[in-house]
């Protein structure tokens, strides 16, 4: 008995289809609302992976930083820094942690040459397992040895920056350059670190610096270079992001120990800073999903006016429908399929208006932006969403007119 | 032994104006019986609009029983009440009430639609109809691009599309002219002829000159039933 659904389409687009200015004006302004939640969740989604990218090329979410606790004012007559037999017992501590490196300083840069070449690298003294928690590792040769730690070796690893000032096009390997009036043989050429920048200014990669850097044993840099080298911080990896955790709390633990209850040193997680970073873009996400969320709310307000005043104009034909045997339903269905037509079209509308604005938006703030097919089915699931919500109350008001009154209605 | 197909009891129509009541219907007890050609006459306020559209299922009485082919339809509910209206009666109003925006294929195709009849079998159907009333060749028109009488037609072809038991006519030639309007009533009296039920409101004696019998309501109260 009912008119089918299919039927309720065809009657609701002829109806479009009579009434085209209202429809486009409607279409409108929902294309505008579902435009700007297209344009939203791509920049926050672009904000994200931006974030993640840069926290996934400093180590990844399992790595946990030792530094030196900046904030702890209270006197003491503690060590600010580890020696290396510390940093054994700290290593033994925690076997679960898969690699460990301490570095030396890494603030100071120091004169290198070779052959008449000069250049200022920031040299730092590492552990083998660097190269594995920075998850970086050599274009050329080899990076430093548990032996090289052991032999005290002089040799030397360059970053691709530091190569290409002192050698050029010259093969490196083997060479040797002098660093801190010291002759190191390079052993290897670590790979070029890029990363597009968010920012215009200066440099367009963002990890540029860590190209200028060099790297020798740890065990050379403390016996052989600067007696008086600190080592104040220390990088741990573990396997699972699980792990983390109780790892930091463990570490807190043991440093507390050694320094007699001082918190000499505090235990960063990549895994925090990860958290920490999405909290600060809440406040950023609410705003522009408030905003979104209101232009959609107008644009519902819009379409049960229209719609309204379309039942109110129309009153006879229903009063008619209802005479030539339409139900009630019939009557709600009727409507509601024009509403969420008009919606989905304006959601439709709204998709290709985000999309083709993106690039434009994006790089007008200077931002990137994410896009995926799984945000084009949200903001359409989004708008059809609308249609029905704003849609219902306008029909069901066309469904409980009384048939009598409805046909009287001039 | 006459079939009766529309009987009522004791019908009221009563409207709260919220201070005072006013009474539409009194008491009201009718029997039509199948195939009859019947006009109800009354001045305007008597409430025979009001008995029409009781008897059309568009409203509902106060008190009493209305039998239509042996169903209560004044206890249905107003689901009930619409699939009655779409199979049992055949409305042709006074303004005509076809859809503008429909060509009058479309128009006539309401009642089908709703009874769920395919569109295919609709628009023969439709058209056969529509072809019946002579409008064969204006199918694709819009009712604003046909006469008065032309459209009227149109109403009738909607009223009888579905094969009802009972056509109610309120003043169908109230908005015609003479000729048009003579035109009309012919096509009544063919389809009293051919076995239908014809009630017919009306306040013009030559109008209800063309019916079998005719009741006269005043005040809301049936004055008599005589057989013309």
């Amino acid at each position: 008995m009912a008119i089918s659904l299919k039927e309720s389409v065809i009657v609701g687009l002829s109806d479009l289809w009579s009434r085209k200015v209202r429809t486009i004006v409607t279409v409108l302004g929902i294309a505008l609302g579902t435009m700007s939640i297209i344009v939203v969740l791509s920049l926050i989604k672009g904000v994200n992976k931006t974030t993640e990218q840069w926290l996934q090329e400093r180590g990844g979410a399992t790595k946990l930083s030792v530094h030196r606790n900046g904030e702890y004012s209270k006197p003491h007559h503690e060590r600010r820094h580890f020696d290396f037999k510390e940093l054994r017992l700290i290593q033994s501590l925690i076997p679960e942690v898969e690699y460990f490196n301490p570095s030396s300083n890494q603030w100071t840069s120091h004169r290198a040459y070779y052959n008449g070449n000069e250049y200022w690298p920031q040299t730092v003294g590492v552990f083998p397992d660097f190269a594995n928690i920075e998850e970086w590792s050599v274009s050329k040769g080899r990076f430093i040895s548990d032996f090289d730690l052991d032999a005290y070796n002089d040799v030397i690893v360059i970053g691709s920056t530091a190569k290409t000032k002192l050698f050029g096009n010259e093969d490196p390997i083997g060479k040797y350059i002098y660093v801190m009036d010291r002759k190191f043989q390079v052993i290897g050429v670590m790979k070029r670190r890029y990363m597009k920048a968010r920012s215009e200014i200066g440099d367009d990669n963002a990890l540029e610096y860590l190209n200028s850097y060099c790297f020798v044993p740890l065990s050379t840099v403390l016996k052989k270079i600067s007696n008086d080298e600190r080592i104040q911080t220390f990088d741990v990896k573990v396997r699972y992001v699980s792990e983390v955790i109780p790892l930091k709390e463990k570490l807190e633990a043991i440093l507390l120990n050694l320094r007699h209850g001082h918190p000499i040193f505090v235990v960063e997680s990549t895994k925090e800073e990860i958290e920490r970073s999405m909290q600060d873009t809440i406040i950023f996400k609410a705003i522009f999903f408030i905003i979104s969320g209101i232009s959609l709310l107008v644009g519902g307000i819009v379409i049960t006016n229209i719609m309204l005043a379309t039942i109110q104009e129309r009153t006879r034909e229903i009063g008619i429908r209802m005479a030539t045997g339409a139900r009630r339903f019939d009557i709600f269905i009727q409507f509601l399929v024009q509403t969420v037509l008009t919606t989905f079209f304006g959601g439709i509308f709204g998709v290709v208006l985000g999309i083709s604005i993106l690039d434009k938006v994006a790089a007008f703030i200077n931002m990137e932006v994410v896009i995926d097919v799984n945000l084009i089915i949200t903001a359409t699931i989004i708008s059809i969403s609308v249609g029905l919500i704003f849609g219902i109350y306008p029909a069901v008001n066309a469904s409980n007119l009384d048939p009598v009154k409805a046909l009287r209605y001039e | 032994m006459q079939d009766v197909v529309i009987k009522t009891v004791n019908l009221d129509k009563v409207y709260d104006m919220g201070k005072h009541k006013v009474t539409a219907l009194d008491n009201v007890d009718i029997e039509i019986y199948r195939g009859e050609f019947l006009a109800i006459m009354g001045p305007s306020g008597s409430g025979k609009s009001t008995l029409m559209h009781i008897l059309g299922c568009l409203d509902t009485p106060s008190g009493g029983d209305y039998i239509l082919e042996d169903h209560k339809v004044s206890k249905l509910k107003k689901r009930q009440l619409a699939a009655v209206r779409n199979q049992k009666i055949g409305f042709v109003f006074q303004t005509f009430n076809l859809l503008p925006h429909l060509n009058i294929l479309k128009n006539v195709e309401l009642p089908l639609m709703y009874s769920g009849i395919s569109p295919a079998k609709r628009k023969e159907r439709a058209t056969y109809i529509l072809e019946q009333v002579g409008l064969g060749d204006r199918l694709r028109h819009k009712p604003s691009e046909l006469s008065g009488g032309q459209r009227q037609r149109v109403a009738i072809a909607r009223a009888i599309v579905n094969e009802p038991a009972i056509i109610l006519a309120d003043e169908p030639t109230g908005n015609l002219d003479t000729n048009s309007g003579s035109d009309i009533l012919n096509i009544f009296s063919e389809l009293h002829d051919k076995g239908n039920t014809v009630i017919m409101v009306t306040h013009d004696p030559r109008v209800a000159g063309k019916a079998n019998r005719i009741i006269h309501i005043i005040d809301g109260k049936i004055t008599d039933g005589d057989i013309a």
